[in-house]
């Protein structure tokens, strides 16, 4: 008797804990989970939810959730609108958050809590290819005060998205040892030739340094429009690219007696920082932030060569199938003002697109050197798996 | 009988949620996977294309010989240099073995990305071994980085200790009794070896490689952050066609021969736990 009542309370228990884990398991798998909180949105002290999504790298995470607390306690939207994060970092499935976005418009669902989105690079030009621009709102300039003293503007999508920072690939060496750095392409090739192995670059499609620095040198040989365009015609003009790249593969770092392209941006930056290696493209705020940070040696500096190596302006954009679109407004135009944009600055060295005269820029001084509207943009679109793919198989197997 | 029937819904009631969880996320997987990797990536034909892909294409041959050239020479010395180790725990009876007895398993505590970059920054070019070597005045470069034998020495990190522990279990069993009866026949400590402890603990050693075997075939981690750009291990292989390529049907059909692969690995552990029970019988 006894033994029964032991049993079925087990059996109860397992059962339980069988199904709740059904339901989190659920909801963590499925694209729509996104959509779950949107009926929630009068929070109980009457402010309304505004959810943004983001994915990036782990220091776009941190500066996402400085920027959000801020403008939830200190900005003049602190009353009505509270904002929440959804965040989902690189590496881990970057297709995802594009492809979650294509769906949820597909799908035709409405009043999802998809509310801001950001955007910017590959990521852009994917879902404007994916589901065009009209899946988002035209922006209405008047509800962005602050985006008068904004200039640089989106090549993709002008009127539907809103730049609020820059980021660019800079070439990373360390003065120590490179005291006059290469001005061009051309002296940059002559400086590896000189100092074989010293030199290094991510694999591409490991870190979006590598990806800039394989697909400059590819593009440099075609003509300037084909840098912006996804139609898959211009593959066929990639060998005299790749020819090059088979050329300066001999002077790249080694390691266990054959030339290593080393995984994630990060990988390049450690073998600099070791000083395995002298020079090697990175990201502007990567490098800087780093180096306030302590974690990067103080020799080590940044410059830009001529052509140069491909920036991006990162975006927000309001999906039409979102919930909060005048939270949205608020959002975009907070973070144009010269708080944020400090944030941005002091917490990932990004690129401010209001004039710097009326920011700090103590300790960032090299970010002032880096001019948006002198930006290479690059967007080729669902190309770039071809390109990766290509590069795994004609320059990755090379010994 | 009403009782029994109680008793069959009730041990039926406690099987069915592992058995749903097993088919959800096991079975039907499997089975999706199968039939994706058998169809074409625009037409959804029929093909066996995806797999010829990995067996004609050069580098991904390489990646998978590359691969098994990885996972044999990490089980040979694994196994070894365990079952080395366990043999010590179990007949030398010091406070240093002891000692180790205690801390042998603690590398398994420490998570996967530490330890992994605690190595690179040991073996590295530029790395403590190189540092230590300057201070005498020696350049040393391992040239373990990128490379397969780096690989291989951060697998020893993870697969010694969890083969140590099972071999170990399995020497532990042998009684005392046994060992005295050979040595009093007249058995020297080498054919006490040889025709005692190696045949009785010869079922463990076979379980913990493939063990070993399974669970290296399939490793990202380390390979991703101390592997070479080619040839790679199939992990890194899948990892590129799934979310690099975004072909999803070469990449189903990449799990698939790894599941093949793994699989010739279970039956043989399959097959020794099955020869234990005739042995019983």
């Amino acid at each position: 008797m006894k033994m029964k009542k032991v049993m079925a309370a087990m059996l109860a228990g397992m059962m339980l804990v069988s199904m709740a884990g059904c339901g989190t398991g659920a909801q963590g798998g499925s694209d729509s989970a996104g959509t779950d909180s949107a009926q929630t949105q009068e929070s109980t002290d009457g402010k309304s939810t505004l959810t943004i999504w983001a994915s990036g790298s782990d220091n776009v995470r941190q500066v996402f959730e400085t920027l959000i607390d801020d403008f939830n306690n200190n900005s003049e939207y602190a009353d009505k609108y509270q904002a929440e994060l959804q965040f989902m970092l690189s590496g881990t499935g970057t297709q995802s958050m594009t492809d979650m976005l294509a769906a949820a418009y597909k799908a035709k669902q409405t009043d999802t809590d998809y509310d801001l989105v950001d955007l910017g690079g590959d990521d852009l030009s994917k879902v404007i290819s994916q589901i065009g621009e009209e899946a988002f709102v035209k922006l209405d300039k008047n509800k962005i005060p602050n985006s008068e003293n904004v200039e640089a503007k989106s090549a993709l999508a002008t009127d539907y998205v809103q730049p609020y920072r820059g980021t660019t690939v800079i070439l990373a060496y360390d003065s120590e040892k490179v005291p006059t750095p290469p001005k061009t392409m051309d002296e940059l090739v002559q400086w590896m030739k000189d100092n074989p192995g010293r030199f290094a670059y991510n694999a591409p499609g490991t870190g979006g340094a590598g990806d800039s620095f394989v697909r400059t040198s590819v593009y440099n040989y075609m003509p300037e429009e084909a840098i912006t365009s996804d139609d898959p015609s211009w593959e066929d003009q990639w060998t005299e690219g790749f020819d090059f790249l088979k050329s300066i593969h001999p002077y790249m770092y080694q390691s266990g007696g054959s030339v290593v392209y080393p995984s994630k941006n990060q990988g390049t930056l450690d073998l600099l920082n070791q000083g395995e290696i002298d020079m090697c493209p990175n990201w502007a705020d990567m490098v800087l932030s780093q180096r306030a940070e302590g974690t990067l040696k103080d020799t080590i500096k940044i410059t830009q060569i001529d052509p140069s190596l491909t920036g991006s302006l990162q975006s927000l954009a309001i999906p039409t199938f979102g919930s909060n679109e005048e939270g949205a407004y608020a959002f975009m135009n907070y973070i144009l003002t010269t708080a944020a944009q400090e944030i941005l600055v002091k917490q990932m060295a990004a690129i401010p697109l209001i004039d710097t005269a009326q920011l700090d820029m103590t300790g960032y001084e090299d970010v002032e050197s880096l001019d948006v509207s002198n930006f290479r943009i690059m967007s080729i679109g669902d190309l770039s798996t071809d390109f990766n793919e290509k590069w795994d198989n004609e320059i990755g197997t090379l010994n | 009988m009403k009782n029994k029937t109680k008793g069959l819904l009730a041990a039926y009631g406690m099987v069915l949620p592992a058995f749903l969880v097993v088919m959800l996320t096991v079975a039907y997987p499997i089975v999706s996977a199968v039939i994706q990797s058998f169809q074409d990536e625009d037409t959804g034909a029929f093909t066996t294309a995806n797999y010829t892909y990995f067996f004609t294409e050069t580098a991904q041959r390489n990646n998978l010989l590359y691969t098994l050239f990885v996972v044999i020479v990490t089980v040979v010395i694994a196994i070894v240099l365990a079952y080395l180790l366990a043999l010590y725990l179990r007949f030398v009876k010091s406070g240093i073995s002891r000692a180790i007895g205690m801390l042998y398993l603690l590398p398994r505590f420490v998570p996967t990305m530490c330890a992994v970059y605690a190595m690179i920054t040991i073996i590295r070019d530029s790395g403590l071994i190189n540092r230590i070597g300057l201070l005498f005045g020696l350049d040393i470069k391992l040239g373990l980085m990128y490379h397969a034998s780096g690989i291989i020495v951060m697998n020893m990190w993870f697969n010694i200790p969890f083969a140590t522990m099972m071999i170990a279990a399995g020497l532990g069993a042998i009684p005392d009794s046994i060992i005295e009866a050979s040595r009093d026949s007249g058995a020297g400590r080498w054919k006490t070896f040889t025709s005692m402890i190696l045949p009785l603990s010869m079922k463990d050693v076979v379980v913990a490689s493939t063990f070993v075997f399974m669970s290296n075939v399939g490793s990202f981690t380390t390979p991703y952050l101390m592997g070479g750009n080619s040839p790679k291990m199939l992990g890194i292989a899948l990892y590129d066609q799934f979310n690099k390529y975004l072909s999803y049907n070469r990449s189903a059909a990449l799990s698939v021969i790894m599941f093949l692969i793994c699989s010739v690995s279970a039956a043989v552990y399959i097959y020794t736990n099955l020869k234990e029970k005739d042995w019983e019988k």
